[in-house]
């Protein structure tokens, strides 16, 4: 079966023991790609790049860094002042000598600092000790000022200035509502820092994370009754999304791996998927650039375990998607090698009782072992709850259990989760059971363009090239994988990465253990549907502003 | 209701031969005595896993002043009083899972301002050392607020509760007296609903105080 993606619709891929088998293919060992280490930037349609100003390390995550740490004091107004600091405007006519002495009434330590400009008023320096509120308060109630107040701190709400963050209903275009849904505005204000101590390995189809000219030879192949000529050796582009590396800022990508060819090839992306994916967790945010992420400044591991169309055609994968040894591997290496959130976008189809009967066909013990392997070394894991409702299984019936989001919900420190649209209605597709978790913004194709989830991820028209609904059979030719579009999809896959990244940013707030993660996630989502857990919504919405914020004494 | 812990005894060394220079006979109090007094002491919160958890400690200074009032020749005792923390309660947001407390780095600040009535009973057969116990109630004005809070995610609220005190009181002059004072106070409806205090089961914010009192008067 060959998928679709006209009309920016995305299926989840398909796992495992089901191996796919293009037409005209034949399966055999993965070969090393012919990869020259050389290669250009993206091309960028209809969006200029910027400077990567968020990774690690940079100018600005190192201001954001100090900022975060210097968090002022709450005065008895509930308001965050900076201690030893009053400001006040004297009356016009009342002189220096005059503003000293009013303001040493109300403060002994107080003196007034040196004039700024632009301003009218004066700043006051006090002992930092000094409740600034109260002598700010007796400062006000005297002749000769105007006004005085303490400094009260000011903070952005962070509302990105990714020009495609907001709609715009001139092009129909809905915007980034997935982040707001989950109130990451606000989650960024609590944490600007935004996960950047944190590694996320996107267990997925590879990323678009470094440049290379690619060396390789199309055979002849059919695709959906369509019979397409060899083209024979091809140089292909192939260039890393700038809206996830950046200008290779580094430290943004650890470790790539590729369980597929054991580590001979690269992870590269030749789907689109896994690096849409990384987009959602990580694209890189507030830098006046095409769209934002959710942790925009974590560390980013491509671990590839599914193979693409193009990757069987090119001999780096056997079939399309994966297999579970894969896919266990690409586990117990992230789990090995830094990463502390584990992203899943995958799954399928199998038994409904695998926690009962581990051992019947059908059911992934691998992929149980690795993620209780993983989890025990301290690593939370997000798993796509499924897509298929609305399918029905020859052997596992309607609305199947999606077996690694079911082994998911029986381990603490892995979460299943469930797709909601743009109405917070749960997605058409989003398999339905008691294995689901939690939900997340994964759209709805239904509702046409403003269902989707946009992020930055190659440009299909110049990729699937064997896709007759896309490119005209005449006009078949090698891809390239150099030109990045902001692209819609669907799909508990694209809900996924919300709560992975949402994860980071707890994780960076100081949630530090993968099971004390899922408690704070599913204690702080919004109930959606039926009181209390359900089979739609699980726990319900993730919301990463509640889930940084934690508890007080009382509320 | 915790079983109030009473002092046994409050000893000075003075010679016995002073004594009666110093202290007056019990049959010589008057019938009524207005005594202002001051206090410094100490409050162990009974949420203790919550206090801990947010401040790194249950425990915290204070100090307040108030009025005794005396009656029927220092057998009887009216007293109203209100105290403050010495420093404001500062901490930080935490999550708990399990029992384990994570910090979440987001600054808390709390403010407990309790004002109290106690009525009770002085023993004063002794004309140097009179322990005593009472019974009233305590109004707690409790503040918290947090960075990045809403309004309505900070609380400003006042609830009452009963409280028990006792202490033995020592008279070091014909008008001064020292007494240990120790007091519980239970006030419910402030935790418990939610935050930290809700996973540890905690719902008293009121706790066990003990303070060094200055009476003045006789």
């Amino acid at each position: 079966m060959r998928l679709s993606r006209a009309g920016f619709t995305f299926i989840l891929c398909a796992l495992a023991g089901s191996a796919l088998i293009l037409r005209g293919q034949s399966l055999g060992p993965t070969r090393p790609l012919d990869i020259q280490d050389i290669g250009l930037p993206a091309v960028e349609q209809h969006i200029p790049l910027s400077v990567d100003a968020h990774a690690a390390g940079t100018t600005e995550s190192l201001r954001r860094l100090a900022a975060a740490r210097d968090t002022g004091r709450v005065g008895n107004s509930g308001r965050v002042y900076t201690p030893g600091r009053v400001i006040a405007r004297f009356r016009d006519e009342i002189g220096m000598p005059d503003r000293r002495r009013v303001a040493r009434l109300a403060s002994d330590t107080a003196d007034i600092l040196p004039p700024a400009p632009n301003a009218d008023f004066d700043v006051i320096r006090i002992d930092p000790a000094e409740d600034a509120e109260a002598v700010a308060s007796d400062l006000a109630g005297r002749a000769e000022v105007v006004y005085a107040q303490a400094a009260y701190r000011e903070h952005a709400a962070l509302v990105p200035n990714d020009p495609l963050y907001p709609p715009d209903p001139a092009r129909n275009y809905p915007g980034q509502w997935n982040l707001k849904m989950i109130d990451l505005e606000r989650a960024w204000d609590i944490q600007p820092l935004a996960g950047s101590t944190v590694t996320v390995a996107v267990v997925d189809t590879g990323m678009a994370f470094r440049n290379a000219t690619l060396t390789v030879n199309i055979p002849a192949f059919t695709n959906m009754g369509v019979r397409y000529p060899a083209l024979g050796a091809q140089t292909i582009p192939y260039s890393a999304a700038p809206q996830l590396v950046g200008g290779g800022a580094a430290g943004r990508i650890v470790a790539p791996f590729d369980a597929i060819s054991n580590g001979v090839n690269p992870p590269l992306d030749f789907d689109g998927h896994g690096t849409h994916v990384a987009g959602t967790i990580g694209q890189l945010t507030n830098d006046n650039v095409d769209v934002a992420g959710v942790a925009y400044n974590v560390k980013l591991m491509p671990v590839k375990v599914l193979g693409s169309f193009w990757d069987v055609l090119f001999g780096s994968a056997p079939f399309e998607g994966g297999s579970d040894d894969d896919v266990a591997r690409g586990i117990r290496y992230a789990a090995d090698n830094g990463a502390k959130i584990i992203n899943m976008s995958l799954g399928s189809s199998g038994p409904a009782n695998c926690g009962t009967n581990p051992r019947q066909d059908g059911c992934s013990p691998v992929i149980e072992d690795a993620m209780r392997y993983a989890v025990g070394k301290g690593v939370f894991i997000a798993v796509a709850g499924g897509n298929e409702f609305e399918d029905v299984d020859p052997q596992f019936g309607r609305n199947p259990t999606s077996v690694i989001a079911e082994i998911a919900s029986r381990i603490q420190g892995a979460v299943s989760v469930a797709a909601v649209d743009p109405t917070k209605n749960r997605a058409f597709y989003s398999s339905t059971g008691s294995y689901i978790e939690l939900a997340a913004p994964g759209g709805n194709s239904r509702l046409g363009r403003p269902g989707f989830v946009f992020q930055q991820t190659f440009d299909f028209t110049v990729t699937d090239t064997f896709d007759p609904t896309i490119v005209p059979p005449a006009q078949f030719r090698a891809p390239r994988f150099d030109v990045m579009a902001i692209i819609g999809y669907t799909g508990t896959s694209m809900a996924t990465p919300h709560v992975s990244g949402v994860a980071a940013m707890v994780m960076q707030q100081g949630i530090t253990t993968p099971a004390a993660i899922e408690a704070a996630l599913e204690k702080s989502a919004i109930d959606l549907g039926a009181a209390g857990k359900d089979d739609s919504f699980g726990f319900g919405l993730v919301d990463a502003r509640n889930a940084l914020f934690g508890l007080g004494l009382s509320k | 209701m915790r079983t109030m812990v009473v002092l046994a005894s409050l000893a000075l060394a003075t010679p016995a031969a002073a004594q009666s220079r110093l202290f007056a006979p019990a049959d010589d109090a008057p019938a009524i005595s207005f005594r202002p007094f001051v206090t410094v002491g100490s409050e162990r919160f009974a949420a203790s896993q919550t206090f801990k958890a947010v401040f790194g400690t249950d425990t915290t200074a204070e100090w307040g002043g108030g009025l005794d009032v005396v009656f029927g020749h220092g057998r009887v005792f009216a007293e109203v009083d209100a105290s403050r923390l010495t420093k404001s309660l500062v901490g930080d947001r935490v999550f708990v899972n399990a029992g384990q407390v994570f910090n979440m780095g987001i600054p808390l600040r709390a403010s407990i301002k309790p004002f109290d009535a106690s009525v009770g009973v002085r023993f004063n057969r002794s004309p140097r050392i009179v322990p005593y116990l009472g019974v009233g109630f305590a109004s707690y004005h409790y503040t918290e607020q947090s960075d990045f809070a809403d309004a309505s995610e900070n609380v400003d609220t006042t609830k009452v509760g009963p409280m028990v005190r006792g202490g033995a009181e020592v008279r070091v002059s014909r008008w001064l007296g020292v007494a240990l004072d120790l007091q519980y106070t239970s006030i419910t409806g402030i935790l418990g609903n939610g935050g930290a205090s809700k996973e540890f089961g905690e719902s008293d914010l009121g706790g066990f105080a003990a303070g060094v009192k200055f009476v003045v008067g006789r």
